[in-house]
């Protein structure tokens, strides 16, 4: 089902939307709606701000519907993945008020919302213990040079219930626009673990949402190695008493890459904890953005957030953008946040070469070192050693600095 | 083994060192002694060739080679160790990763196969146990978390395997205690060879109780001002610098 039609993103939104259950259609009109009426981002909408989506925005994409997201593993028992197309033209009851967690979409997310035709259903039932991972990849088409899909995956974790997902998105192109939107609901005591690894994003504009209920814990490691445009938005809204969330990330920006990381924790609840914790290695002419935000709403006493964001930029020519922001309406809170932007420690590099080490690979070991460190906290081992691969994938010497944590 | 000919350095323009000689033989150990500031971690530097030092005047020697043309690594491949006064630490780089690394592009460079993993490991161990290195420490990110007296362990351990010709130790017995220093001693002399040369930067008469050198030097302010056998050490200790340095030289 490629429609061969080259179209503006926005010009692509149908003035009415005619199938599906009734509260779909609703969602995705005033998806669009809102869409006709703030536009897509410019360089004046505060959180596009360093974002250069002018290109996107302007540009004519024709829709490419196979740009479903796919399990790349055998489902393990007890957990069910369906067609979201499928199950909106069986059960759409089943979805309700499901495929607009984070509240109304706005930007790309809603064009997603309005424009999305299928995609993926992961229920993990209560008490369902999930121990070996579920896989998805988002394989970008790259047939056409000038297509855009809409990845859509929800996520429903009843209470007390684990998994572990891993999600790959990778292509070479530069023009398949990708923009996707994964929501995630954990209920009770529920335990999500999230890896997410961009390899050659290409155009890539994502966001994930995760609302969280009572005790619920969810852990993010996102691993991004370059993108010539990638932005990606994680929102974790801590609604039940006592949740937790770890956002983890680790970039590495080369070329003239340009990639952009937002996230936003919402303290929404009491005794919520949450901390992010993303670093990353720009260099070349490549753009880093990190863009965090902790908001703690009156209620949310006893919240403890932190938030830390570090980068070693390698070149004079690289660029990073950092902005870790707090809004605090609560006063039993413990907060910090943290901000680094510098180049190689000067000492560490002496005292390898010191040693023998030649510089490049002194170089190399300290860099790799620097980002391991985000994936050497992923619990689960394969995921860890999928993603140092990945890493290491880029790194000059890999062979060399393979051991070197 | 290395001579060090009317060496002046500076920092931003500040004058460090300012005309020092100094020669010590093959199978040699000197131990070089002066007040705080006075340059000895300075001229440990500019040995070892890290950034930021202007050699302004003079020469250095070592092996017959002029060393201060050599990239660090380079010096270090040619047989030539600092043990830092001040060991950083290295978040997320392994202990033992990174001497082996160490360890073979050394090897590397005088055309010798790599170490495997297996005899990495034995020549660890066993080099551990020299300096009463604990097994835990060796495997941690390097230095990290590690006491100060633990960090001047691991550099001795870490001199134990490479196996220089010349070992510059700056300071190895500051902020050790006794037992630990003896350990140091210990593992220094059993380094003592007759083809390997030492210059021990100290600021005490106990560590050269345990290490005993051929020749004494005294910095001050950028100068050796003195140089005599172990027993100049003993004066400095009871004396103090100023008296040693205005005492005429016998
Ligand atoms: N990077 C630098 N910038 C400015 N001054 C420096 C720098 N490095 C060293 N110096 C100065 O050079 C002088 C010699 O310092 P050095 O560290 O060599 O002394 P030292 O003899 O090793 O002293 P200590 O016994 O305290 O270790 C000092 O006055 C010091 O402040
Ligand atoms: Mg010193």
């Amino acid at each position: 089902m490629t429609d061969a039609t080259r179209q503006t993103l926005l010009g692509s939104l149908p003035t009415s939307f005619d199938t599906g259950p009734e509260w779909l259609r609703a969602l995705r009109g005033r998806a669009a709606e809102a869409l006709r009426e703030q536009g897509l981002p410019t360089k004046r909408t505060e959180a596009w701000r360093f974002t250069p989506v002018r290109s996107v925005v302007s540009a004519e994409f024709s829709r490419d519907d196979r740009g479903v997201p796919s399990l790349a593993s055998s489902l393990p028992e007890g957990v069910t993945a369906r067609s979201l197309r499928q199950v909106l033209q069986a059960e759409p009851e089943l979805l309700e008020g499901r495929l607009d967690l984070g509240g109304a979409p706005t930007h790309f997310a809603a064009l997603n919302t309005a424009l999305f035709s299928d995609g993926l259903w992961i229920d993990v039932p209560a008490g369902t213990i999930v121990e070996r991972p579920i896989e998805l990849t988002h394989a970008i088409p790259t047939s056409s040079d000038s297509s855009v899909v809409y990845p859509r995956v929800l996520i429903t974790l009843g209470d007390n219930a684990e998994l572990t997902l891993i999600e790959t998105y990778a292509g070479t192109e530069v023009g398949p626009l990708t923009n996707s939107v994964v929501e995630v609901d954990l209920s009770c005591n529920a335990r999500m673990s999230h890896a997410r690894i961009h390899e050659n994003a290409g155009l890539q504009v994502g966001r994930v949402d995760v609302r969280q209920d009572t005790d619920s814990t969810y852990r993010s490691t996102v691993v991004t190695l370059g993108g010539a445009l990638l932005r990606f938005d994680v929102r974790c809204m801590l609604q039940g008493k006592g949740a937790e969330c770890q956002l983890d990330g680790a970039y590495l920006v080369e070329g003239d890459d340009h990639v952009d990381h937002h996230t936003t924790v919402e303290h929404q609840a009491s005794h919520c904890r949450s901390a992010q914790t993303y670093r990353g290695i720009v260099s070349g002419k490549g753009t880093a953005v990190f863009d965090g935000l902790v908001v703690v709403h009156r209620d949310a006493q006893k919240t403890e957030a932190h938030q830390e964001n570090r980068n070693l930029l390698l070149s004079e020519t690289a660029t990073v953008h950092t902005k870790p922001h707090l809004e605090i309406d609560a006063d039993d809170v413990i907060c910090s946040h943290g901000v680094t932007v510098g180049a190689l420690d000067e000492d560490q590099l002496f005292y390898l070469r010191a040693r023998g080490i030649p510089e490049d690979l002194a170089h190399s070991m300290l860099t790799y070192a620097f980002l391991e460190s985000i994936v050497d906290r992923v619990s689960h081992e394969p995921t860890r050693a999928r993603m140092r691969e990945a890493l290491l994938a880029r790194m000059p010497h890999r062979e060399e600095i393979r051991g070197v944590t | 083994m290395l001579k060090i000919e009317n060496l002046h350095v500076e920092v931003d323009g500040k004058p460090i060192l300012k005309g020092i000689d100094l020669e010590v033989g093959v199978g040699q150990v000197h131990a070089l002694m002066g007040p705080n500031g006075s340059g000895k971690s300075t001229l440990s530097y500019v040995l070892a060739g890290r950034d930021g030092y202007d050699v302004t005047k003079g020469r250095v020697l070592y092996k017959g080679k002029d060393l201060l043309e050599m990239a660090p690594e380079l010096r270090a491949a040619e047989g030539l160790f600092l043990g830092f006064q001040y060991p950083v630490a290295i978040p997320g780089v392994s202990n033992i990763y990174f001497l082996k690394a160490a360890l073979n592009a050394i090897r590397a460079h005088r055309g010798e196969e790599p170490l495997d993993a297996i005899d990495f490991m034995k020549l660890s161990k066993e080099k551990a146990a020299l300096v009463e290195l604990p097994d835990e420490l060796t495997k941690r990110a390097v230095n990290d978390g590690f006491s100060g007296g633990e960090k001047k362990r691991n550099e001795i351990f870490q001199m134990a395997i490479l196996e220089p010709s010349l070992a510059v130790l700056d300071e190895t017995d500051s902020g050790l205690d006794i037992d630990a220093l003896k350990v140091v001693a210990k593992g220094v002399n059993a380094m003592r060879s007759p083809e390997r040369s030492m210059l021990v930067i100290t600021h005490y008469q106990r560590l050269l109780d345990h290490i005993v050198p051929d020749v004494v030097h005294v910095l001050i302010d950028g100068r050796i001002v003195r140089s005599g056998d172990k027993d100049l050490a003993k004066q400095l200790e009871e004396k103090g610098y100023s008296e040693v340095r205005d005492a005429p030289q016998l």
